[in-house]
């Protein structure tokens, strides 16, 4: 369907049918999501990517659509995380209380997304935002733990209402609803304004600092695949709000002439430096693997924003291109942990160990995207960080770039954790038995996704190619690039050399051992214990408390934003107790008389 | 290019040798120095060869898959180390940034192996490695960043020619505090005392390696002596301006290399949470400051 | 290995050719795993340092089995190390050598009417070498472990082969001495 309009339609439509299917049998309706989710992955890919797709709006009122470099780039990477996530979806959908409604929500996040990334106009996104926030809020309860979707509520809220206060006073500056004429037009203070608002609406929906707080939550309880919905795909709308206000919108400030950028943008970098500093720290006490994964989205959701406010070539191509290699790489990690969730139904890496030897190809795809996550070639992630460093480094930001550095090396601590705790290490008697390899529906995204983080790694051109299509739409001077490099600021990098380098090592390495006399094979239990004897699993798995030594030196520490947020919810409580009391007492015409006088005074301007 | 891939695993060999020797010298030099007569200067050699002579034990698939890719991507790591101005294999692309991250897929694939034996001392150290360089990474990436945002490139040979047209005014002087700093990096690199913390023989069985025998604790060892190639030729060219051909390299080499190991044979070894402390208080306040003084007020000696 | 050199060989030819070179470089780099139960042990620290030096013929301490080619033992042997000591010995990489310490290896020295200790080693694992003495100076010591660089090299050495070959009669004598063990978990045995 090359038309966005018919696409989001049939998205909707095809939403209710799969409830109503769901409704007599569950499993048809999440598989009508695989298929739902695949058309509209491959429509937005085929059409967007030739830019034929039809932005004509014939049926729906108020909605117009446009096709930009920017939309298509976000676009295609939401849905296609939708795609691969939804095949998950049949085999989660038995835990669910709701199980119809689970596909309805599924679908209409993803009509949402559409909707927010072609339209035009800024009114309409807050529309689709809003259908996002509601739809994914019924999802995440659907999980573990009821409470973290009040959390996710409060400062998707706030997030709104700081979008919606930046559309508005854009409107009322400029008159138009326009996203890109509005923006350009805005001036002066309110420039300043809208710029601010913008970012608090994009930091509440990334989960950056201080606005993180929902994020692991919301991650860790929510069910599997909503889990990597939210990862890949959601949380990347806080990134496209960014992207709108950090590089369509760039007030005109206070300028660093040493660090050659915009004191706000500079305030930016710090508080994305906040992230991934909070992220990495908090990533590497977790216990359980999806808080760690989640943790360290935030941690990534960090570099977006320090990579977007650089504002160079190297930094906003690098930005977008980590979007996309974050995306595929925790997507692709926290399926591989939804997989090992659903056969074991724990994700506590204190109650796992060795399903290395019972999920093979599970083990792989984990140890695939943890490269691309660490940033270690030749995987994806290594790229968008290489460009990073390259940007950082450039405007000289020394704080930033500790900062950076500081989460680039703990990734290597706490993607390491959940591999060698949950995965490898003893083979536990408990799941020696009934553990089996994830079905092959479920291996499917899982490989293609590895495939992808590979792809991303080591032929990087054709992205940035695009990418550099982008930042002509963004007016921003292209990277240089050409087939097999990359030119950055300070150095050239060649993805596939090192990736061909690294197989021929790889080879010699493999010739020197299987040239050699061939090993004894012993069980995982004969294992050097100082002479002792020991018969007992648990007993030789070092899963808890992994990172003690270093978690004492920073633990007392950690809490202050937690007892911040704990203590503005109570203080909400309280304010809600207090109104309950006086207004919505046990006579209704007391509340009606409150609820009149409100809204006499809201229309004051206007009645008298 | 083929003939670059060549010169790279030429290079990966000559620092396998190059190192092994030294080490072996070195062992001689510190048993001197206790009143030993110390071993034979082709020890290493004798220790890997017979190491590869052994019939070992394997946990499984993994615990080999771990070392081969530990050792090829350190052998990958080396092809793309310059030797000389002249010698290097893939001229343009030595990036800094390669060396920091393509070493550490070796690193991955030998911790992998390490866990993957279901040994927790190997666990332990792990975790006490990765640990450890949490902490030294930081301050010295710091440096770095000083080094690069000077001479506008990251290239490693355009870092030393760049050293060598300013006069000989390498870095060790012009950035007296960030060589410091990067010379106790370089240490914790190492894993020299007193940052011994992840092998500790006495204390976890030396750490990652308890598990492996035979040959691949041989390859192990031939990784071994390659990182430590790269990691202290890598300090010789950011620091001691490289070298115009290969008879200088060899002499600053051995100098650098005989150094960290004169110093680390008096010392004891730190615990690990003294390792992180002492990282995240001197040398990273010393790494920001001359990051200060050499960026913002360019106060370059 | 296929050149054409080495084509009139057999592969038993070649294999030992292999094994001959291989057994140059073990014996000049010999790691000791020392099980230090009794008091012969008191001799390895100055045969380690300066007065007598083991490093000059490329032996060293090893942390753990696994790594090791020597398990030194160094005097008597109590039924309950007894156990812990096959364990060591069966996680070394083969080749593999032992070297016993003292009297009480040999013949069980002065503790030879003790109920608790064990007076032959060699009837539970293969012994390469003995280094006499109660306890054996450092010379002898030192003496032992040349001895021992000897053995390899005449292809004497050979205690490893004799355990696998043998492994009945030597698992029969291990449980002859130890008795069988009834409880299986981290505490008893």
């Amino acid at each position: 369907m090359a038309s966005l309009e018919l696409l989001l339609i049939f998205t909707l439509i095809s939403g209710v049918i799969a409830y109503l299917v769901g409704k007599v049998h569950p499993k048809t309706g999440s598989i009508l999501t695989i298929i739902v989710s695949g058309i509209v992955f491959a429509s937005l890919a085929y059409f967007g990517l030739n830019e034929q797709l039809l932005t004509k709006v014939s049926y729906l009122p108020y909605i117009s659509f446009i096709q930009t470099p920017l939309a298509i780039f976000f676009g295609v990477l939401v849905s296609f995380v939708f795609f691969m996530v939804s095949f998950f979806n049949p085999y989660f959908i038995d835990k669910y209380t709701y199980k119809a409604v689970y596909s309805l929500l599924y679908l209409l996040s993803l009509a949402g997304i559409i909707g927010i990334f072609f339209t035009d106009n800024f009114m309409t996104l807050f529309f689709f935002f809003e259908l996002v926030v509601w739809s994914s809020l019924f999802l995440i309860p659907l999980g573990r733990d009821e409470e973290v979707s009040v959390w996710y509520f409060g400062f998707s809220v706030f997030g709104s209402f700081a979008l919606l206060s930046a559309i508005l006073l854009m409107q009322s500056v400029t008159g138009t609803f326009d996203i890109t004429t509005g923006l350009q037009a805005v001036s002066g203070f309110n420039r300043l304004s809208v710029f601010i608002l913008l970012l608090i609406a994009a930091f509440a929906k990334l989960g950056a600092f201080p606005l993180h707080y929902w994020l692991p939550k919301v991650l860790t309880d929510s069910p599997d695949p909503v889990t990597s919905i939210f990862s890949g795909g959601l949380e990347k709308l806080g990134a496209f709000i960014a992207v709108l206000g950090l590089v369509k919108l760039v007030p005109t400030g206070f300028f660093i002439d040493v660090m050659d950028m915009y004191l706000t943008h500079y305030i930016l970098a710090i508080l994305g430096s906040l992230t991934i500093i909070g992220g990495t720290v908090m990533a590497i006490r977790q216990d359980d693997a999806k808080k760690l994964l989640a943790y360290s989205s935030m941690s990534n959701g960090g570099y977006i924003i320090v990579a977007l406010s650089l504002g160079s070539s190297a930094g906003i191509s690098g930005g977008l291109y980590h979007i996309i290699a974050h995306a595929i790489a925790s997507t692709a990690a926290f399926l591989a942990i939804g997989a090992v969730a659903r056969q074991t139904n724990t994700t506590k890496m204190s109650e796992l160990g060795g399903m290395l030897h019972k999920m093979p190809i599970t083990y792989m795809v984990y140890l695939i995207a943890i490269i691309s996550m660490a940033g270690i070639p030749p995987m994806g992630g290594f790229i968008s960080k290489w460009l990073i460093f390259q940007g950082v480094i450039n405007k000289g930001l020394i704080l930033v770039a500790a900062a950076t550095f500081f989460g680039s090396i703990g990734s290597f601590l706490y993607v390491f954790r959940p591999l060698a705790a949950l995965f490898l290490g003893q083979e536990l008697p408990q799941f020696k038995e009934t553990i089996k390899e994830a079905p092959i529906v479920m291996l499917i995204p899982m490989v293609i996704l590895s495939l992808l983080n590979i792809v991303t790694g080591v032929y990087p051109t054709n992205i940035l190619a695009y990418i550099n299509t982008l930042l002509v739409d963004l007016n921003i001077v292209q990277l240089d690039i050409t087939r097999w490099t990359i030119v950055g600021t300070n150095g050239t990098l060649n993805p596939a050399l090192i990736a061909v380098m690294f197989a021929l090592g790889v080879f010699i390495a493999f010739i020197i051992f299987i040239s050699l006399k061939k090993s004894r094979k012993v069980e995982l239990m004969d294992t050097y214990t100082a002479a002792n004897f020991i018969y007992t699993e648990e007993l030789l798995h070092y899963s808890v408390d992994f990172y003690a030594p270093i978690e004492r030196l920073y633990e007392p520490y950690i809490h202050f934003m937690k007892k911040f947020y704990q203590a503005l919810a109570n203080k909400v409580r309280e304010v809600g107790a207090l109104v309950k009391y006086y207004i919505f007492t046990s006579k209704p015409e007391v509340a009606t008389f409150f609820i009149m006088l409100v809204i006499a005074i809201l229309l004051w301007g206007d009645l008298v | 290019m083929m003939i670059n891939i060549l010169i790279g695993f030429g290079v990966a060999l000559f620092g396998f040798v190059l190192q092994t020797s030294l080490g072996g010298i070195n062992r001689k030099i510190i048993g001197r120095l206790q009143k030993r007569y110390g071993p034979k200067w082709y020890q290493e050699f004798l220790d890997i060869f017979k190491l590869l002579s052994k019939r070992a034990i394997s946990h499984g698939w993994l615990f080999d898959f771990g070392v081969i890719m530990a050792l090829g991507g350190i052998i990958a790591t080396a092809t793309f180390m310059p030797v000389t101005n002249s010698i290097v294999a893939f001229p343009n692309y030595d990036n800094f940034f390669i060396f920091v991250y393509l070493i550490a897929v070796g690193m991955l694939g030998m911790a992998m192996s390490a866990s993957g034996s279901g040994n927790p001392y190997a666990s332990i150290g792990v975790m006490r490695a990765l640990t450890t360089m949490l902490a030294y990474e930081v301050p010295f990436m710091i440096v770095i960043l000083t080094i690069i945002k000077l001479t506008g490139t990251s290239s490693i040979t355009g870092i030393a020619e760049f050293q060598q047209l300013a006069g000989n005014n390498w870095f060790m002087i012009a950035l007296p505090l960030g060589f410091i700093v990067s010379f106790m990096a370089l240490m914790g690199m190492l894993g020299k005392k007193p940052f011994e913390t992840y092998i500790a023989p006495a204390e976890i069985a030396s750490g990652p390696m308890v598990e492996y025998g035979g040959k691949q604790l041989g390859m192990l060892f031939i990784m071994h002596e390659i990182t430590v190639f790269i990691e202290v030729s890598l300090f010789v060219h950011l620091f001691l301006g490289g070298a115009e051909n290969i008879l200088i390299f060899l002499l600053k080499y051995a100098a650098v290399y005989t150094l960290v190991n004169l110093i680390s044979n008096v010392y004891g070894r730190f615990k690990i949470d003294q390792v992180v402390k002492f990282f995240y208080k001197w040398p990273l306040l010393l790494a920001i400051v001359q990051a200060v003084i050499a960026v913002y007020l360019g106060w370059v000696i | 290995m296929k050149s054409t050199k080495f084509s009139e060989l057999t592969q038993e030819q070649i294999d030992r050719k292999w094994w001959e070179i291989g057994d140059f470089f073990r014996r000049n780099s010999l790691w000791m795993l020392m099980y230090c139960t009794g008091c012969c042990a008191i001799e390895l620290p100055p045969a380690m340092t300066s007065a007598y030096d083991m490093e000059r013929l490329g032996m060293g301490p090893m942390a753990t089995p696994r790594q090791a080619d020597v398990l030194l033992v160094t005097g008597y042997l109590s039924l309950k190390t007894l156990r812990r000591l096959i364990y060591t010995y069966e996680q070394m990489s083969e080749p593999k050598y032992i070297v016993g310490f003292g009297s009480c290896t040999i013949n069980g020295g002065i503790y030879h009417d003790s109920h608790a200790v064990i007076n032959q080693l060699d009837r539970y694992i293969p012994v390469d070498v003995y280094v006499a003495g109660c306890m054996p100076n450092t010379e002898s010591v030192m003496n032992g472990f040349v001895d021992l660089m000897t053995l390899i090299k005449n292809k004497q050495a050979n205690g490893w082969i004799k355990y696998k070959e043998n492994n009945d009669w030597y698992k029969q004598n291990q449980k002859e001495a130890l008795g069988e063990v009834k409880i299986k978990d981290e505490f008893h045995e």
